[in-house]
């Protein structure tokens, strides 16, 4: 398992809570196209992998973010870097 | 003095007692009043996400960076007045360069640091909307925002736009400084305006000063105070109320980032224990963001016994949202007494009233026909009907009145448009005469464009601006909803119409109704989810999507979109779908 499978991997069971199972996460799922997430949940979401990844996670990486997999790789480079 | 630039700041926040004696914002210029403040110990703090303190600035050290900052600002060539846009994240930065521009002369305009995921391309837009809209000469961001504000300022033609650090490696100008004068533009405020029409709100030195010393006295500001905020500096309450109202009271302040706060609820909570702070505002979406997310296992842990005066406003203030926190955090010792409902807005500096202090949330049980259908507060039994706060007496020096739609001036208990005059309002909107003259009379009133009436003196607000949306704090306006959608290749203008209803915590929910032709179901569902997710990127909010056929949405007489038609029709499908809903579960 790669390091970025295993990110992914930790955030769709993150991801759990919000998505109330109706909707499978992969890493092409859309954080506010298909979860529906409002600014709020997003709130919580970067909370849950502030603590779970022990990182802090820099306001201008989400505007380029869309997708899951898209989150997971900029939390990647974060760890890499850090 | 040059030894003080030597002192190594020191880890230990501000305190905010010292023996400089209180002057409650009695100065003719934001500059002067930073000159006086200077000669305490008193400060602003920064707080990173962690909780811990991460910059300490005590407004002498401030001064004097300010004043350098100032001489390299005007290396370059401006003409006085000239706008230096700054991106408005909570750091020290900001207010190094904000009173950098009141000591050269220059006009700071906050730009907001608020951006969505996937929101790239929307947030861009909306800098350039406001840096074309102020012609800034000169902005400035943190090196982590400089892409987008460098994006933004494409083709405007500005004189320098870098990074703070960058400005910092300026030749200094050989002059003496000439702070901005009591006459002159202290700042430029774009707020709530709609993002398709941004509005900057002109604000003279004389204007915010005679705001600072009404919320001096309202509040009754003293030595021991002290204050917290998370709010964004772009915000009028982040900016005048937590920034330059501290300041110019010689109060020390705590600062949390507004997307720390929103993370991490308790963490404003925690600072408010560790600072023992007696002051600090924030618009109900604040109070109830911690009703929701505080674990009831921490409370104990908090001491809020010392909070004295816990501002409310920005928003339509629910007493059952202010009773909820009470309640919450009474094992902490928060008192209920210390909520002290404001109302104000950019148009007006900040605030126009404060509720008396010490007297909590004073509520209006009014009745709701006689509310709607004739504009009348009937007063009816407590928990019953429409409630509404009271948000006191207007500052003094200033002035308040009720207008019908003509123009007449009504009684107590008569519902209208708030108008209000006094010296803390807005010489007008920058370069927008028209806009400025739908607004403010040639004799100085504002029509604040709410609704409300009086009694007793106090003001009590029924209704924010007609059409405007507020969603988590922020104000939302139904036009820029809108024209996403008639943006969209197989919508036109004209179907489409925004509006807010009450959820089920009374917050606000925003519904756009689209009328369109299409009928395959696969079809609706992608122009469903390519609006709720454009609306997401660009506004920051969820807002629910119903399709309804071409000719649907109503009309007023001139034409015109009628959005509370729309609004009523909305709702009444919704009560018939549940209704038709509870038949079906009923016969199964």
């Amino acid at each position: 398992m790669t390091e970025y499978q295993r990110i992914l991997a930790d955030m769709t069971k993150g991801l759990a809570p919000f998505t109330k199972g109706r909707v499978e996460v992969n890493e092409n799922t859309e954080l506010v196209g298909d979860l529906e997430l409002d600014s709020l949940q997003i709130m919580e979401l970067l909370l849950f992998v502030e603590d779970s990844f022990d990182i802090s996670i820099p306001v201008s990486i989400l505007p380029d973010v869309k997708t899951v997999g898209d989150l997971a790789k900029q939390v990647e480079k974060i760890i890499g870097n850090s | 003095m040059n030894q003080i630039l030597n002192v190594e700041i020191t880890p230990s926040a501000t305190p905010t007692l010292s023996a400089l004696p209180l002057c409650l914002a009695d100065f003719d210029t934001l500059a002067s009043a930073l000159d006086y403040a200077a000669q305490g110990e008193s400060g602003a703090n920064f707080y990173a996400g962690s909780g811990k303190l991460a910059t300490v600035l005590p407004y002498r050290v401030l001064r004097e960076q300010a004043q350098t900052l100032a001489k390299r600002l005007l290396s370059f060539p401006l003409e006085r007045g000239a706008r230096v846009a700054i991106v408005a994240e909570t750091n020290p930065d900001f207010l190094r360069f904000f009173f950098a521009c009141q000591y050269a002369g220059l006009v700071p305009v906050a730009l907001p640091a608020v951006i969505h995921v996937g929101g790239h391309k929307a947030y861009v837009n909306q800098l350039h909307g406001l840096l074309n809209g102020c012609h800034a000469s000169l902005a400035v961001s943190s090196s982590q925002l400089l892409p987008f504000l460098t994006e933004a300022a494409e083709g405007l033609g500005l004189q320098f736009v870098n990074a703070a650090s960058a400005f910092d490696e300026l030749p200094e100008k050989k002059c003496q400084l000439q702070p901005s004068g009591p006459n002159e533009m202290a700042y430029l405020q774009y707020t709530s305006g709609s993002t398709g029409f941004p509005r900057g709100v002109i604000i003279t030195q004389q204007a915010v000063m005679a705001n600072l010393v009404g919320s001096g006295y309202g509040l009754d500001v003293r030595v021991d105070d002290r204050c917290v905020s998370w709010l964004p500096f772009y915000h009028d309450m982040g900016l005048v109320g937590c920034l330059l109202a501290p300041m110019a009271t010689q109060r020390s302040i705590d600062y949390l980032d507004t997307r720390d706060f929103a993370m991490r609820p308790r963490r404003w909570l925690e600072l408010m224990t560790n600072s023992r702070a007696t002051i600090s505002f924030s618009p109900p979406f604040g109070y109830a963001l911690c009703v929701r997310r505080l674990r009831p296992e921490d409370i104990a842990l908090y001491d809020l016994s010392a909070w004295r005066v816990a501002g409310i406003g920005a928003e339509p203030i629910h007493v059952e949202l202010t009773n909820r926190f009470s309640e919450l955090l009474a094992p902490a010792g928060f008192n209920p007494l210390a909520f002290v409902p404001s109302y104000g807005m950019a148009e007006s500096s900040l605030a126009i009233s404060f509720a008396p202090l010490g007297t909590g949330v004073v509520v209006d049980w009014l009745d709701s026909e006689d509310l709607a259908d004739n504009f009348l507060a009937t007063k009816v039994s407590p928990n019953t009907g429409s409630s509404f706060v009271r948000c006191g007496p207007v500052l003094p020096k200033h002035e308040v009145m009720i207008r019908d739609e003509h123009g007449k001036v009504l009684a107590d208990m008569h519902i209208g448009r708030i108008i209000v005059r006094g010296p803390s309002v807005m010489s007008g909107y920058f370069e927008l005469p028209e806009q400025t003259q739908l607004v403010l009379s040639a004799d100085g009133w504002l029509d604040t464009g709410d609704l409300g009436y009086l009694i007793d003196g106090d003001i009590v607000v029924t209704g924010r601006h007609k059409d405007m949306l507020i969603i988590n704090g922020r104000n939302i306006w139904p036009q820029d909803i809108e024209a996403i959608a008639t943006r969209q290749p197989e919508l036109r203008s004209g179907d489409a119409s925004a509006v807010s209803i009450p959820g089920p915590e009374q917050e606000d929910v925003a519904v756009l109704i689209v009328q369109c032709n299409i009928t395959d179901a696969d079809v609706q569902h992608h122009l469903t989810q390519r609006l709720h997710r454009e609306i997401h990127e660009e506004l920051g909010i969820n807002c629910v999507i119903e399709l309804v056929p071409r000719h649907t949405l109503p009309r007023t007489s001139s034409g015109k979109l009628s959005r509370s038609g729309s609004r009523k029709d909305y709702l009444l499908r919704q009560k018939s779908q549940s209704t038709a809903d509870s038949e079906v579960t009923k016969k199964a």
